[in-house]
């Protein structure tokens, strides 16, 4: 195999993997906007999601464990964010800004309590370690599967179910399911939840599935760079899958460039998911509508 | 208000009591530590005002945009591309103290401004939320610094990665003796002065001037504000840029003042923090300067109820959002409806 062609090859596997946790992120995005909340909790409940999955890991030493221990931390958060942003009306960006700074902290706190060293967590067992494809472990495979099939999930459930257009009546005109005997606030609540859930998955696979280990605000702005996905993918699972994985390709052609072109410092490449996130919601003028109640408590 | 930043101060304490306890600490020994190393005698206080100056800056900042209904979460970046202005001319320029330290403070403002100012431009020009944009512009501003000081503006003297020193005439004064008291052994300089100095500006703006009441009218009113003839995408971009400037100015004094040279290091968080701290001051530049001093304490006797009585000091961010969280139920906004889409 000529170098060129392995280098793509590189190029494909990396976007692959960098894609799953933001891909996760933004398919929790979609449902909550869609059900007329806006999540900027999604990076505090990825990282509840990666703090908690190297606890569970290392308490049980299994990884699976660890796994269901970050879909469910995560699917806290989006109880807390979701019930105050339901019942007590709060502003969701404030409270969704004040999960983020929890669970940050929460998990700093959380290294030095019970790991009992700040920076970083020792390392646990790594899901699915052994390579399946070259350059992807089977872990990561079975990740990159079980994304697609939430996409497709979602896709079905908000598309195709009574219960999906319901939630999607909610972010649209909350009133109006209340006419039709239901009530929008718990559909919000339950919405959240999922939304946490699918970020607190995401936030799982970083620690545990791509490395074996929590570091210190691993899951850098990636709950931020989702929220961008939800905006670029025009609040569509699928859209948001795809915008998902064009910032994912940003952030492995990084990796592939860094050291290969002598000229490009690699310290300037980090930036580049960043860029392409905010390149992405500029390029949108006036051709985007969020759900119309999105963002609005009721 | 007193109610309000009243009321989140001593909640803040109660959570603190709550952390220590998880930690299998006395509360009593927990915040005899947090005191004695923020408040126990002179050394502790100027450490604890030079925490409450590096928070009043970004959280002025932070306050002035909240204001006008724009939710800036980007002042990390903001303090961090001001600071590197002001370290990265400071580093050859020589002359007076009384040229150059104001020209690097003014440097500062110019940085975070433009930081800022991108992100309102975004906004004003294509609707890009400024949530969005100014969290990833704190990404790309850290990866700009860290290859700047890697790079082109590391000092070859350094070991690490950070600009050259600032001459001595470009540091910022001692803060003046009280009495017998002296702080020119302590990192406490007049920056605070100049902090606080920028909190009763900001005051006189937003409560005496035309241009402090539409932006007012653009935050609490943007509809009624834009149909009596406010220019809004004018506003937002001013808005947020003035918002960069005074974070800027934070990044600044920390260099002229505290590091007297630029790194990456300028900053463990404060831009964040200072979310926190503008939403217990409720957006209004004097209570913001009483909050700031609040989580200046927290900040400086954070490190020493660590060492000497084992609570991570991480707790505090715990404490600071979970004091966000509550403080959403407050109202901040007119609506959400008008804003960009997030």
């Amino acid at each position: 195999m000529s170098a060129g062609v392995s280098l793509m090859l590189t190029l494909l596997f990396l976007t692959l993997i960098k894609s799953v946790p933001i891909v996760y992120a933004a398919l929790g995005g979609v449902i909550s906007e869609r059900a007329g909340v806006v999540n900027i909790g999604l990076e505090g409940m990825m990282t509840a999601g990666a703090f908690s999955a190297v606890v569970f890991t290392n308490l049980t030493g299994s990884p699976i464990i660890g796994l269901i221990a970050g879909i469910f931390f995560g699917a806290v958060l989006g109880f807390v964010l979701g019930f105050a942003a339901t019942f007590f009306k709060v502003d969701q960006i404030v409270a969704g800004v004040g999960i983020n700074l929890v669970a940050l902290g929460g998990a700093a706190y959380g290294l030095v309590l019970i790991f009992n060293q700040p920076g970083a967590s020792p390392q646990v067992t790594q899901l699915g370690p052994g390579q399946l494809l070259p350059q992807i472990t089977t872990g990561e495979t079975a990740m990159i599967v079980l994304g697609l099939l939430c996409a497709f999930g979602l896709n079905w459930f908000i598309y195709r179910t009574p219960w999906g257009l319901r939630i999607q009546a909610c972010g649209e005109n909350p009133r109006a399911v209340t006419d039709a005997g239901l009530n929008p606030l718990r559909l919000r609540l339950y919405s959240v939840i999922a939304s946490g859930a699918l970020a607190g998955l995401g936030g799982a696979f970083l620690s545990i599935c791509e490395v074996n280990l929590y570091s210190d605000q691993m899951t850098a702005g990636r709950g931020f760079i989702a929220l961008a996905a939800v905006i670029f993918g025009r609040w569509t699972p699928w859209g948001a899958t795809g915008a998902a994985v064009f910032f994912g390709f940003f952030e492995a052609l990084q990796y592939v460039l860094q050291g290969r072109i002598s000229w490009l410092p690699s310290d300037a490449m980090q930036a580049l998911p960043y860029l392409a996130a905010l390149f992405a919601i500029a390029g949108l003028v006036g051709r985007v509508r969020a759900p119309a109640a999105d963002g609005v408590p009721y | 208000m007193l109610a309000g930043p009243a009321g989140a101060l001593v909640l803040a304490f109660v959570l603190a009591a709550v952390a220590m306890l998880i930690a299998g600490v006395s509360p009593l020994d927990g915040f005899g530590a947090l005191f004695q190393g923020s408040l126990g005698g002179r050394r502790p206080i100027a450490e604890t005002l030079v925490q409450t100056t590096a928070l009043l800056f970004p959280a002025l900042g932070v306050s002035l945009a909240f204001r006008a209904g724009l939710f800036n979460i980007g002042a990390e970046g903001q303090l961090l591309i001001g600071g590197l202005f002001a370290g990265a001319v400071g580093a050859h320029f020589a002359g007076p103290g009384w040229l150059v330290i104001p020209v690097l403070l003014l440097l500062g403002m110019v940085g975070g401004g433009i930081w800022g100012g991108i992100a309102g431009w975004l906004r004003a020009r294509f609707n890009a939320s400024e949530i969005i944009s100014t969290l990833m512009l704190n990404f790309i501003a850290l990866s700009l610094a860290g290859y700047l000081v890697a790079g082109p503006l590391k000092s070859p003297l350094a070991s690490g990665a950070e600009t050259a020193p600032l001459l001595p005439s470009g540091w910022l004064p001692a803060f003046p003796s009280l009495g017998s008291i002296s702080f020119g052994d302590t990192r406490l300089t007049i920056s605070i002065l100049i902090a606080i100095a920028t909190a009763i500006v900001l005051s006189f703006v937003f409560t005496r001037t035309v241009f402090g009441y539409e932006l007012r009218a653009a935050g609490e009113a943007p509809e009624a504000a834009r149909r009596s003839g406010i220019n809004m995408p004018r506003m937002t971009l001013i808005a947020l840029a003035l918002s960069g400037a005074v974070a800027g100015l934070g990044g600044a004094a920390i260099v002229t003042g505290v590091l007297h040279r630029f790194n990456t290091q300028l900053s463990p968080g404060y831009g964040y923090t200072a979310i926190a701290v503008a939403l217990v001051g409720d957006l209004n530049p004097l209570w913001v300067c009483v909050a700031a001093f609040g989580f200046g304490i927290l900040e400086a006797g954070g490190l020493a109820m660590q060492a000497n009585a084992g609570v991570p000091k991480d707790a505090i961010h715990v404490i600071e959002g979970l004091i966000v969280l509550v403080l959403a139920a407050r109202r901040y906004f007119a609506t959400r409806a008008t804003g960009a889409p997030v």
